[in-house]
């Protein structure tokens, strides 16, 4: 187990810097176990591809205490858990970008994305590794976000060496195995594998950093653009049978002159009337209200419907003034304070809609029953406040089970 | 006019050289997927951009199974074109009113098989769709009734891309496989400089077929058993609407595509397409998981034999199977299975990484019992103890020197 010739791969060092690291990152144990070890004396370091072969440089073993080998482990698979090599060829494909210099900014970015808060409980941070701090930027964001916001310049030539393999930027490297390569792991077994370590991290969230929660909710289920999903969730509830268009005997259809005999139905469209109850309480800023605001009006648009059956309506405390959608902008929004939505549905629902949407950030009272229209709900997607560190069994008041909420945040690069 | 003939005659030699192409041997795993879903008579629902060759793959694959396509555009049609026209006879009192189906739907019946192409369905307004649930449930067109020789493949663009999308409604979306479509960029430029690829498709071996079924059934039930709550779970949350969902209908078409996989001896690749398009990703890949946990060995048959076991390769596998094999000796705790399971963690760390069987090896000396003797075997995990205890001194010095550093 111990090194006996000079230059061999010291695998017992290797081994418990791997235990050490599955100790004290247990969700992270599967995927640490899964990884298959290729000793190599091309690789700087340590490297993966993206069949979960990790290489590894005998010499950087001997010369690296055991303590940093266990946070390499937990770095190099989080490269391949967060697919950091699909992600890097979407990107050089979406922002053109070429070359191993740009595939070096990407193993840096991704770098960044990892180190914010691997380390630290039980990892030592290796000295030479790569921070937004060190580069000046801010911590907590994504590898696509980091790539934009810095070069290679004068300050980053001592990062040249640095090499994660492909799994962390997915450009090829000529040490790797390639897919034909044994011993590689197949797409079904790394889904697999990362399905896992999700459900690890799902089932115990307190142990977790911040990073890899957020990793395991969205790993198998990216977040849509907000735009997107309102605008279907708009689009179904105006288009539903009974609201929209469809189709209705009460007028022969135009086929019907072809077809004597046949009693046909007919297309009729009977435009929706929609209301939009804007919540102008303090705790919603004008810009979202204004991107969403703006959202709605052009999605109603979209639909065809007329423009002065779609009605606004501000509501705070008590709700305010109703005005028609008549003009591209200004709409007048006046309120501020606190927020009484049932005041917003009773008056809205005077107006007899066949659809009302409600843009809130959803610190409200809500209306008991089940309002006789459609409810597509527009939640403004508040971090951090919406639960009570002190108090685990406080819920904010959620938008009831009849609503259809789609959350508002910012929109994802 | 003549000075135009010989012109569009050099016109159509052009066009001839532009079709000639050749095609390669490649593995296409979502091409596999849709034959398999086909071949098993479950209605497929492609998802994909406009235009990355839903229907060229369509045309293909009605070749390869002989069967004859036929297209029909949902979005353009009226609701009746599916449900039948009402034509009025004589006497309608007597004779009732027959409900007279297309054209496209009568030549389909009289050939008796084919290959039935609804595209663009999330386009369709929603009278259309609920008359096409009824085709793709009851295979009915007006009072016509499709063999059992026509397959049903449906397309449809994702919500991103449908400017005008309805979205499909969750009894629907629940009787089709649903299929992402992509394209790759390689196959892409490969085909457009002249060769397209050529998959070979599965086939079913026709004495597989009793063991696939009983894997089949035994796979999705001893997981149902295990999980109760994934039975029927309608889609919560907004970006989830219009997909795969679990329910006892799904689960059924699950059995099926597994029996077919298993018999075709399809990758899991392919299994895990079909099974995620058809319950949803999360039931899905919980059910991979549990089918990859069928793999392992059985903890009982380790115990009886383990000189000659064969532990799997990979570590995280490993590390489940040697879990399994402690639990089991936890709850029939008995001299002879302890011994038997120290001589099994001798052997996985003889034939592999060591780290992997720490955590069985402690919790296993846990299970002592008063006059149990430690056995020989354990000399030869001294290995292992001195791992754990690098390990563990690392541990000491990551600790101490995070506490110099506040």
């Amino acid at each position: 187990m111990t090194a006996d010739a000079p230059g061999a791969l010291d695998l017992g060092k290797l081994f418990a810097a791997r235990l050490h690291a599955a100790r004290v990152r247990p969700y992270l144990a599967t995927a640490l176990f899964a990884l298959r070890l290729v000793e190599s004396r091309e690789v700087p370091t340590m490297g993966v591809d993206r069949y979960w072969r990790c290489y590894v440089s005998p010499a950087f073993v001997d010369r690296t205490p055991l303590e940093e080998l266990a946070a390499v482990w937990v770095h190099e698979v989080a490269h391949l858990l967060r697919d950091h090599h699909g992600r890097g060829d979407r990107v050089a494909r979406e922002r053109g970008l070429h070359g191993p210099a740009e595939r070096l900014r990407m193993n840096i970015a991704a770098d960044c994305e990892i180190n914010d808060d691997v380390y630290g409980d039980g990892l030592v941070c290796p000295e030479d590794a790569v921070t937004p701090g060190k580069l000046g930027l801010p911590p907590g964001e994504l590898m696509e976000d980091y790539l934009r916001q810095f070069r290679l310049g004068p300050g980053l030539e001592r990062l040249a060496w640095l090499d994660c393999g492909s799994g962390a930027d997915g450009l090829e490297r000529a040490w790797e195995l390639g897919p034909d390569g044994a011993h590689g792991l197949s797409e079904q077994e790394r889904d697999a594998v990362r399905f896992r370590v999700a459900q690890g991290i799902k089932g115990v969230p307190g142990s977790a950093p911040r990073g890899w929660r957020r990793w395991a909710e969205e790993v198998f289920h990216p977040p849509q653009p907000w735009r997107q999903l309102l605008g279907s969730a708009l689009r179904s509830v105006v288009s539903a049978p009974g609201v929209g268009e469809d189709y209705r005997y009460g007028r022969p259809a135009r086929r019907s002159a072809g077809l004597p005999e046949v009693v046909l139905p007919s297309l009729r469209r009977s435009p929706p009337r929609v209301c939009v109850v804007v919540d102008t309480s303090g705790s919603v800023s004008d810009t979202e209200l204004g991107s969403a605001l703006l959202e709605v009006a052009a999605i109603c648009r979209a639909l065809g419907g007329r423009r002065d059956l779609v009605s606004v309506l501000s509501c705070d405390a008590a709700a305010r003034t109703v005005q028609p959608l008549c003009r591209t902008e200004g709409v007048e929004l006046v309120g501020g304070g606190g927020t009484d939505l049932r005041t917003g549905f009773a008056r809205a629902l005077r107006r007899r809609p066949d659809v009302v949407v409600v843009l809130t950030d959803g610190q409200t009272p809500w209306p008991e029953a089940r309002p006789p229209c459609r409810t597509v709900v527009g939640l403004f997607a508040r971090s951090g406040g919406s639960y009570d560190e002190n108090d685990p069994a406080y819920r904010p008041e959620t938008p009831p089970t009849w609503a259809r909420v789609v959350t508002i945040g910012p929109a994802p690069a | 006019m003549t000075a135009y003939a010989p012109q569009l005659a050099v016109a159509d030699s052009l066009l001839d050289l532009l079709r000639v192409t050749t095609t390669e041997p490649r593995a296409d795993t979502q091409l596999e997927a849709l034959t398999l879903a086909v071949a098993a008579d479950l209605p497929v629902l492609l998802w994909g951009e406009p235009g990355i060759g839903k229907t060229a793959a369509l045309t293909q694959l009605a070749a390869a199974l002989d069967l004859p396509l036929t297209t029909v555009i949902a979005s353009v049609h009226e609701p009746s074109d599916f449900s039948g026209l009402p034509v009025v006879g004589d006497d309608p009192a007597v004779q009732g009113v027959p409900m007279a189906p297309p054209d496209w739907a009568v030549r389909i019946v009289r050939d008796g098989r084919g290959l039935l192409f609804l595209d663009e369905l999330s386009t369709a307004p929603p009278a259309v769709q609920a008359a096409l649930l009824r085709l793709v449930l009851e295979r009915r067109i007006g009072s016509l009734r499709l063999p059992a020789g026509v397959r049903i493949v449906a397309a449809a663009n994702p919500r991103s891309s449908a400017a005008d999308g309805w979205e499909l409604s969750p009894p629907l979306a629940n009787r089709f496989v649903h299929l992402q479509w992509t394209h790759d960029h390689d196959v892409v430029v490969r085909g457009l400089g002249g060769t397209w690829p050529r998959a070979a498709l599965p086939r079913l071996d026709p004495e597989r077929l009793p063991e696939a079924v009983a894997f089949a059934r035994r796979a999705v039930c001893e997981f149902l058993v295990a999980r109760p709550g994934l039975v029927h779970r309608l889609p919560q949350g907004e970006s989830r609407r219009g997909g795969a969902w679990p329910s006892p209908r799904s689960w059924e078409a699950t059995v099926r595509l597994i029996a077919f996989t298993t018999a075709a001896g399809a990758s899991r690749d392919v299994l895990s397409l079909l099974v995620r398009g058809t319950v949803g990703d999360g039931p899905g890949l919980e059910l991979l998981a549990s089918l990859d946990r069928m793999d392992l060995p059985d903890p009982e048959s380790l115990l009886a034999d383990p000189a000659g076991a064969v532990l799997p390769e990979r570590g995280d596998l490993r590390q489940a199977a040697l879990d399994a094999v402690v639990a089991a000796v936890r709850t029939r705790p008995e001299r002879a299975r302890w011994d038997a399971a120290w001589a099994l963690l001798v052997r996985a760390m003889e034939t592999g990484a060591p780290d992997v069987v720490v955590v069985p090896a402690t919790t296993l000396a846990s299970l002592r019992r008063e006059g149990w003797d430690v056995p020989a075997a354990v000399e030869r995990l001294s290995g292992v103890v001195s791992l754990s205890r690098r390990a563990d001194e690392a541990a000491r010095r990551g600790a101490r020197s995070a506490g110099a550093r506040r």
